[in-house]
């Protein structure tokens, strides 16, 4: 179980996270779901301890904060920007992330993950000559490596071609049934639907609903004979409909 | 610690694969090394090109032109006249052009009644220092033409001997250039670290090494360990091939081995201070390679520091290249005993402390958990 209490954290005068709480129990995708700046990204990088937050607790699978060491050999993490090495192959990437998170047989493993993204037969490609779709699924595969117990995924389907997105889903999909506990953000209303339990709805620091995509549709967007409505009317129903940058 | 490994090796592995970060760390500094060994004369000091015209038909220029020819400091051609002789010289194919004015003989038989024999040189402006030297050498080459026929012992007013202080072996212009070297060796393994690690930072890599089990430490070690181990291979490519082809000689490896080491550690925590302080790539292949450009060059690692003038030699006490090149330099054909050697490795070893823990303390505020 993943559970996030009452998480402050500003950035000079800018407030980032103000008070977000939420609960993500194992075998479950939680969808953290926002608009551009409601601090989706923040708040993962608060649960994976990159940032100390100002205020409020994390707590991962009961072992406390993700500062700790021994707490991060069980977070597995795909950051938004594709992090890894160009001039590596894809191999070589996974092994590396295998040996520092001390997996005892990194090619074994590398090897597996890469037979599981689709990628076994460019195993020996520097990263730097894979398509868009191909780096995001080694993005995936590098934060299964160690095979974490809570995996945290930071849009990890952005800028994909639909067999890539279809790949990366069936592999997230796959992660819950195997009882992991997945904390999934995401912009694309139909994929929340598609593969997460429950969703969050974040803005401006704080988690402002949560519930399946048919409670939040039947709670925030009902239609005038009562009847729920879509969840992204849900979604603009909660954060409003002003642009934001 | 197989993390730490693990981490210093990706790093290695990424310097190999960059490879204009490989040129500049590794092939850069070598041919740095040849270019101004070639400059300071190589092994063995060539002699000076000097042209020669001369005016008068006496003995005396005779005799003149023949111990011009065999000084061994000189390598004299003769020209037709005066004016073709300084359109070579104009043009850069000789240092100087020596003429021997007619009325030389007569002016030098009569110079024990108090006349004077005159020769003039023209030289080319660049070449101002050799022109001096050449000054001399002239004195000396016609006091002994000009005297030649009085019985011996030719009269000799002034002596003067020439030694060179006791070094060890290889103190050549090859000797002295791979030490140069080594400043630009150091030079290119520390943009190139620096440089990866702000684009580990740029590229998002580094969130996969915060969010693993290394603690802070272990992150900075295998970052250091990468570097210091690139700086001491680079190093020790060039006094090895120094060593193997040019002359250079190792003969205490043991003072090498120390002061390569204190090199490594004290270059190891500059990278880590611009690692810190770039938070880009191109801030750090910029910014950073145009500091350390300087620093470099007011540490002697173009012109050496003789030639500077007393300013840029006091201000040079500032730069770390200074000291690494020191180093090198007392270890090898310098023959420093170690309580010499002492000083540029206490130096070098603070500039690591410091660089270290300044680093670590930039780095925990902007990259590690913050």
């Amino acid at each position: 179980m993943i559970r996030v209490s009452d998480i402050r954290r500003s950035f000079g005068a800018l407030r980032a996270l103000d008070g977000a709480t939420f609960e993500a129990r194992p075998g479950e995708v939680l969808g953290l779901l926002g608009p551009n700046g409601a601090g989706k990204s923040t708040l993962i990088a608060v649960c994976t301890g990159q940032l100390v937050p100002d205020a409020g607790t994390v707590d991962i699978m009961g072992l406390g904060s993700p500062l700790r060491p021994e707490v991060r050999r069980i977070i597995g993490i795909a950051p938004q920007q594709i992090a890894l090495h160009d001039d590596l192959t894809a191999r070589e990437n996974l092994v590396f992330l295998g040996r520092i998170h001390g997996v005892r047989e990194p090619v074994r493993r590398a090897d597996e993950l890469l037979a599981r993204v689709g990628l076994l037969p460019r195993a020996r490609d520097r990263v730097k000559s894979f398509s868009g779709g191909m780096q995001r699924r080694l993005n995936l595969a590098g934060a299964l490596v160690h095979d974490p117990q809570a995996v945290f995924l930071d849009e990890p389907t952005a800028g994909v071609d639909p067999q890539s997105r279809t790949a990366i889903l069936d592999a997230v999909r796959d992660l819950a049934e195997h009882g992991r506990t997945v904390v999934y953000t995401t912009h694309y209303m139909e994929e929340a639907e598609r593969i997460c339990s429950r969703i969050a709805v974040i803005d401006h620091g704080r988690v402002l609903a949560a519930g399946t995509a048919a409670e939040l549709a039947a709670t925030h967007a009902p239609d005038a004979a009562g009847a729920p409505g879509t969840l992204e009317s849900a979604f603009l129903a909660l954060t409003g409909r002003s642009l934001r940058d | 610690m197989r993390a730490v490994l693990a981490l210093a090796l990706k790093d290695v592995r990424l310097l190999l694969r960059d490879r204009p970060s490989a040129f500049s760390t590794f092939a850069f500094p070598l041919a740095i090394a040849l270019f101004f060994g070639y400059v300071f004369g190589g092994t063995t000091a060539a002699p000076m090109r000097v042209l020669v015209a001369c005016e008068d038909r006496s003995a005396a220029a005779e005799r003149f032109l023949r111990a011009v020819a065999d000084d061994p400091s000189l390598d004299p051609l003769a020209v037709a006249d005066r004016a073709a002789g300084e359109r070579e010289v104009r043009a850069g194919r000789a240092a100087a052009l020596v003429v021997v004015p007619d009325g030389f003989g007569s002016a030098a038989d009569a110079a024990m009644r108090g006349g004077t024999a005159r020769l003039e040189a023209v030289v080319d402006p660049s070449r101002r220092a050799e022109g001096a030297m050449l000054v001399g050498k002239l004195h000396e080459i016609a006091f002994d033409a000009v005297f030649a026929s009085l019985p011996e012992p030719r009269w000799r007013p002034v002596e003067v001997s020439l030694a060179e202080v006791a070094t060890g072996p290889g103190a050549g212009g090859f000797g002295i250039s791979f030490m140069q070297g080594v400043a630009w060796a150091l030079f290119g393994a520390v943009t190139a670290f620096a440089s990866g690690f702000a684009e580990e930072r740029e590229r998002g890599t580094l969130v996969r090494l915060v969010t693993s089990p290394m603690r802070p430490w272990q992150m900075l070690l295998g970052k250091g360990l990468a570097c210091a181990g690139t700086c001491m291979a680079t190093q020790w490519l060039l006094l090895g091939t120094g060593a193997a082809f040019f002359g250079v000689s190792i003969a205490r490896p043991a003072e090498a081995l120390a002061a390569t080491s204190a090199n490594a550690f004290a270059f190891t925590g500059v990278m880590m201070v611009l690692a810190a302080a770039f938070r880009t790539q191109g801030a750090a292949h910029g910014a950073g390679r145009a500091v350390l450009l300087v620093l470099t060059m007011i540490g002697g690692g173009t012109v050496p520091l003789v030639f500077m003038p007393p300013f840029l030699q006091a201000a040079s006490d500032a730069s770390p290249f200074k000291w690494a090149v020191l180093a090198v330099e007392g270890a090898t054909w310098r023959a420093w005993p170690m309580a010499e050697l002492w000083l540029p490795l206490t130096v070098l070893c603070g500039i690591g402390v410091a660089g270290f823990a300044a680093g670590a303390f930039l780095l925990r505020r902007t990259v590690l958990a913050r």
